[in-house]
């Protein structure tokens, strides 16, 4: 994305926002609470609620541009979205989340070989798979939203603080996972609260300040500057 | 009084109160899903019944066979009213508040053109017809037979709505819209698409229903109203969102009602009807069957 505007009923949140991903990278977005890192993914995955808009810039993704189009264009394009506070389906069980994630896939042989290769890789929902999503642990609900993003095939996936209210234990298990799909080929752009682990993982990361990109570079490189010590490691 | 004929006038609200639950989900799944409180219900409700009619006394339809016809027609128009009428509303984004009362406006005016038409088409006269009225003895107790057979449809049909509900692809996708839409929408699915089938899906529900009782009750225009607040009181009492609670609902308010109307009189049926309302929401506002702590359309079981 290139010089990005987006606004909420008319006030600008975001301004001039650049930041891109290459394939198979991980790139971590950091910064403090307002500072706009939940309403950058959500003009990415065109979830346009509460009144926001994309009032400039341009979105590319894959030599396509992304602007205007509804999520369900944009999972097709290979966008995936776990969002803040996870949206899960909580009534319903384990294995029809996951199944809803693969809602676009074209074939029902499709979606079987999607859900194989989800469980093949989060065992734990295979086993889960008739357990209502809303009676699991935050951090089991956390692995059913990446698995059903998982599902969508993406060759981006989003994810908004997914180590959020969990126990340590819990949060390498999720940067665990993130460092497996990357692996597989996915590309990550990861938004963290948890600055330092995160910054550890990513190949490159912004600080998002107010809106404004403040910073980027190379996750050692961010680790070592100045103001990220201060502002978001308390040293 | 005997305890015998107590439990003949139960077994009998029980009866009603099928039908009762088969109008009530209809209406559940347009505003559940939606938030469109769709007054209009019992129109629809009263078509179904017309189409029914009009077919047996004309052509000599079984009218358990013109359901196979009043329930698609119906849903096809639903779809085809939904896209005229609702999909504009619903692409623009709204606050909830502006949602609901325009969709209230709008359900207003289907009701008087839907009433209104059927005034100017049909007139005012009382339509019924005789059909399987033979008396028919089940669990000891003697019912008219056709009483019997439009619970038995209603209750295939319910079944049928749980089927696609719980066992299909788009059913998941329908409870998912109502359990989380942002959760729906980045699933990639067309919420406008899943809105109309559902309206469609409640309405066509309504004329199925219409077309049962049509072999119980006469017919005017203006029998659909009372069904419509019969469905909210059923709606609020099972949950709002929730299709089992309305089962349960429907067929609670069915035996309360006949038993109460047993103890007063006829005309106080929907009097009955508000007291329950009444009672359920000063002591359940969430309903029956939602936990005090679920606000109404965040639990939904289906
Ligand atoms: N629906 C909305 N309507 C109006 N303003 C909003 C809306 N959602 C967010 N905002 C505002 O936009 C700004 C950026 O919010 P955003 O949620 O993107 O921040 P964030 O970086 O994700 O914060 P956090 O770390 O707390 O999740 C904040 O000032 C917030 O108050
Ligand atoms: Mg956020």
């Amino acid at each position: 994305m290139n010089g990005l505007q987006a606004e909420y009923r008319d006030i600008p949140v975001l301004w001039e926002v650049s930041l891109h991903v290459r394939a198979g990278e991980i790139v971590a977005l950091v910064g403090s609470n307002g500072a706009g890192k939940t309403t950058l993914l959500k003009v990415l995955s065109g979830l346009r609620e509460g009144f926001l808009k994309v009032a400039r810039g341009t979105l590319r993704f894959g030599g396509e541009g992304l602007w205007g189009l509804d999520p369900a264009r944009i999972v097709r394009r290979g966008i995936a979205h776990v969002p803040e506070g996870r949206h899960l389906f909580p009534g319903l069980t384990v294995l029809e989340n996951l199944r809803l994630g693969a809602y676009l896939l074209a074939s029902r042989r499709e979606a079987a070989e999607a859900l194989e290769r989800v469980i093949g890789m989060l065992p734990l929902l295979g086993e889960r798979r008739r357990q209502l999503a809303g009676t699991l642990s935050g951090g089991e609900q956390q692995l059913v939203a990446i698995g059903r993003a998982l599902m969508q095939r993406p060759t981006l996936l989003m994810l908004d603080e997914p180590s959020v209210g969990l126990a340590p234990r819990m949060v390498a298990t999720v940067f665990e996972l993130v460092r497996r799909i990357r692996a597989g080929g996915v590309s990550v752009l990861l938004v963290e609260q948890n600055v330092r682990q995160a910054l550890a993982l990513a190949d490159r990361a912004y600080v998002l300040e107010n809106g404004r990109v403040v910073l980027e570079g190379p996750g050692t490189a961010l680790v070592e500057h100045p103001k990220v010590r201060r502002a978001y490691l308390g040293l | 009084m005997s305890a015998a004929l107590l439990l003949d006038v139960a077994a009998g609200g029980l009866l009603l109160g099928g039908l009762y639950a088969l109008i009530a989900v209809g209406l559940n799944l347009q505003y559940g899903l939606m938030r469109v409180l769709n007054v209009a219900h019992g129109e629809f409700l009263m078509i179904g019944g017309y189409v029914t009619y009009l077919l047996h006394v004309h052509a000599g339809v079984d009218p358990l066979v013109s359901l196979v016809a009043s329930g698609p027609v119906v849903f096809a128009a639903g779809v085809g009213v939904h896209a005229v009428l609702y999909r504009r509303l619903l692409r623009q984004e709204r606050t909830r508040e502006e949602l609901e009362a325009n969709s209230l406006l709008i359900s207003f005016g289907l009701l008087f053109i839907l009433q209104n038409g059927a005034l100017l088409l049909w007139s005012a006269d009382l339509r019924g017809y005789q059909y399987l009225d033979q008396p028919l003895r089940v669990l000891g107790t003697v019912f008219p037979a056709n009483r019997v057979v439009a619970f038995a449809m209603a209750a295939i049909v319910t079944a049928w709505l749980l089927l696609f509900l719980r066992r299909t692809l788009a059913g998941a996708a329908v409870r998912a819209l109502m359990q989380d839409p942002v959760g729906a929408r980045l699933m990639g699915i067309n919420v406008a698409r899943v809105h109309a089938l559902c309206f469609g899906l409640g309405v066509g529900l309504a004329a199925v229903s219409g077309s049962l009782l049509s072999m119980l009750f006469e017919l005017t225009p203006f029998v659909g109203l009372p069904y419509t607040i019969t469905a909210l009181v059923v709606i609020i009492l099972g949950g709002l969102g929730s299709v089992g609670g309305s089962l349960v609902g429907g067929l609670i308010l069915g035996v309360v009602e006949s038993l109460g109307v047993h103890f007063t009189a006829p005309d106080l049926r929907m009097v009955i009807s508000y007291a329950v309302l009444a009672l359920v929401l000063i002591l359940r506002p969430y309903g029956l069957f939602n936990p005090a702590a679920h606000r109404p359309g965040q639990s939904v079981q289906a």
